[in-house]
């Protein structure tokens, strides 16, 4: 209730709540990093170095990338569901680094050495990034299965109308009708009447 | 062979522009304090010697006179700033050259530099305490004005999501007003305020242009037992501007006020009338500008040296009794464990203490939703 009401950015608010992986070797700008994230009072962690699977149950992860880290492949695990936000570390910027941060597909970069100021605005543009990464690519698989769910019910009339000689209208109507009988939606039963004619009649 | 020469130090307050007041007075701590070490002996039987320049309240000034203190007069250490504008002026400088600041102000937070020593209160050392006493006591519905500035903005944020935690309470207006506002500016905001009737007004007006929206209220004839103006900025200093009686009522929160009664502060007050007569107002930026030269003096006298490398390392965890009470530097966040106090300005010009915290508070720089009814920071109504 309190949030709705608040003049800040939920994005902001949930900044204490927050589970932080850093990679990141034991050194001094480890050090600044990790203290620096928990000032902002996230909960934060440090290893070293990098695991092979994306760690579960966080929030965010820091990686450093420098010439000789070898990178796990993170980005061929993730899953659209709950990943991580991911910022890189880096303390060169030509273009071999800059190419791996770039297949890492990170959300967000913090430049090496680490000073406590910038962390914050890097890290929550960083999560607003993946956040609305994340959701628009929910909304691209739903918008996907909806295209596909229309086009195959495009092609059930088209059977219909052809076997039993019905208009669209009447043909719509028998797939809706089967639809609701067997309680399940328009697109399935769509699905249903296009594989059975395949099988049958091909 | 022991080193005799002197140690010399920046001090950047301005005495002349908008916000001449308050700095002169941190200004005056800063030498009472200097004062004080050297004649105890100085640190090591080193004099304390500080290089004052005015920036005449203006933030490029700071940042040039930065420089030159580092540059031309070769200063390890600078005390000085009061607006958050001014000490991010000077921040560069003392980063690139890897210099320390002593910054003894209240500030918005959000900032943790590695050679900056914050001693002033962070939002969770006075707004909270504010905010919980002013709807408690006088209603939930705030009118927040202030001077057009990233601090204001920022205390008004947290004010703003403060009253909404509280079932009816809301913001009923939020105006800026430019930092040299005039009595015009304020007409408005008082015309806007007797339209909206709200339980209390939040003040981040800073500077001398602070008694003008006072006198403004008085002036209109709004009775501060019903809305108050709540403050964070306005102390002792401004309301000896304001004329007598004109502030009377009002409430502050701060980590200190001239009445606090202890024998320790009565002690300094005295010895600071005595040396520097009664035209400047001690206040909580006073005491705080006075008790981090001490500690200054204290880490230094263990590291034999001014720069901030050897420095730090003693002043991270150090404790000193200052007049608020025994305060301590907090090490994994440069600022300093405090002592919050709500006071109402009493006929006299001084602070009537109605609640304080009976420990120190610990510094959260970087805490974004602040909560009424935290125990960690709430306070006491004293004996």
């Amino acid at each position: 209730m309190v949030a709705q009401r608040t003049a800040t950015s939920e994005l902001l608010r949930s900044l204490r709540t927050l589970t932080v992986t850093a990679y990141h070797p034991a050194d001094e700008d480890g050090e600044e990093l990790l203290s620096q994230l928990r000032r902002i009072g996230c909960r934060a962690q440090a290893f070293w170095p990098p695991a092979q699977c994306l760690p579960e149950r966080t929030d965010v992860v820091f990686i450093a990338v420098g010439p000789d880290t070898i990178l796990p492949d993170w980005p061929a695990m993730r899953d659209t569901k709950s990943s991580p936000t991911m910022i890189a570390i880096v303390n060169y910027e030509n273009p071999t680094i800059v190419d791996r941060v770039l297949k890492m597909e990170v959300d967000g970069i913090v430049a090496s050495p680490i000073r406590p100021f910038g962390l914050l605005s890097a890290l929550v543009v960083a999560r607003q990034i993946r956040n609305s990464r994340t959701s628009l690519e929910r909304q691209v698989q739903r918008l996907e299965n909806k295209l596909a769910g229309v086009r195959h019910v495009a092609e059930a009339k088209a059977i219909l109308m052809r076997g039993r000689n019905v208009s669209e209208t009447d043909a719509y109507q028998i797939i809706r009708d089967q639809a609701m009988a067997r309680r399940t939606t328009i697109e399935h039963m769509a699905y249903a009447i296009v594989s059975a004619n395949d099988i049958l009649f091909r | 062979m022991a080193d005799h020469s002197p140690i010399y130090v920046g001090v950047l307050f301005s005495v002349t522009g908008d916000i001449s007041t308050i700095e002169t007075s941190q200004l005056k701590g800063t030498l009472f304090a200097i004062d004080e070490v050297n004649q105890a002996g100085g640190i090591n039987g080193r004099e304390i010697v500080p290089i004052h320049y005015d920036p005449q309240s203006s933030p490029g000034l700071y940042r040039v006179l930065a420089e030159r203190l580092v540059l031309e007069n070769k200063i390890n250490v600078i005390f000085g700033c009061y607006m958050s504008s001014t000490r991010k002026a000077v921040i560069p400088i003392i980063e690139r050259w890897n210099r320390l600041l002593f910054y003894p102000t209240l500030y918005e937070g959000f900032e943790c530099s590695s050679n900056i020593v914050y001693t002033g209160a962070a939002p969770n050392q006075n707004s909270v305490q504010l905010a919980e006493f002013m709807t408690e006591n006088y209603g939930e519905r705030a009118y927040l004005v202030g001077s057009d500035y990233i601090y204001p903005y920022e205390s008004n944020r947290i004010m703003t999501d403060l009253v909404r935690q509280r079932q009816r309470g809301e913001k009923v207006g939020e105006r800026y007003v430019p930092l040299n506002a005039t009595c015009e500016d304020f007409k408005d905001v008082i015309a806007d305020i007797k339209d909206k009737q709200p339980d209390f007004i939040f003040s981040t007006v800073v500077g001398n242009s602070t008694q003008l929206l006072y006198r403004a209220y008085a002036e209109a004839g709004f009775d501060p037992r019903t809305m108050p103006i709540a403050s964070l900025t306005t102390l002792e200093a401004e309301i000896a501007q304001m004329g007598k009686g004109v502030g009377a009522g009002h409430v502050s929160a701060a980590p200190y006020f001239q009445s606090i009664a202890t024998p320790r502060n009565l002690e300094s007050l005295e010895k600071f009338r005595a040396r520097f007569g009664s035209e400047v107002v001690p206040n909580a930026g006073w005491e705080a500008a006075y008790f981090q030269v001490h500690m200054f003096a204290q880490a230094m006298q263990s590291s034999g040296s001014d720069a901030i490398d050897l420095l730090m390392p003693n002043l991270l965890g150090m404790e000193f009794d200052a007049p608020q009470g025994r305060v301590r530097i907090d090490p994994s966040n440069h600022h300093t464990c405090l002592f919050p106090r709500i006071g109402i300005a009493n006929e006299d010009g001084q602070f009537t203490i109605v609640r304080e915290a009976t420990r120190a508070v610990h510094p959260d720089p970087y805490l974004i939703a602040h909560s009424l009814g935290d125990w960690t920071v709430s306070l006491k109504t004293p004996k």
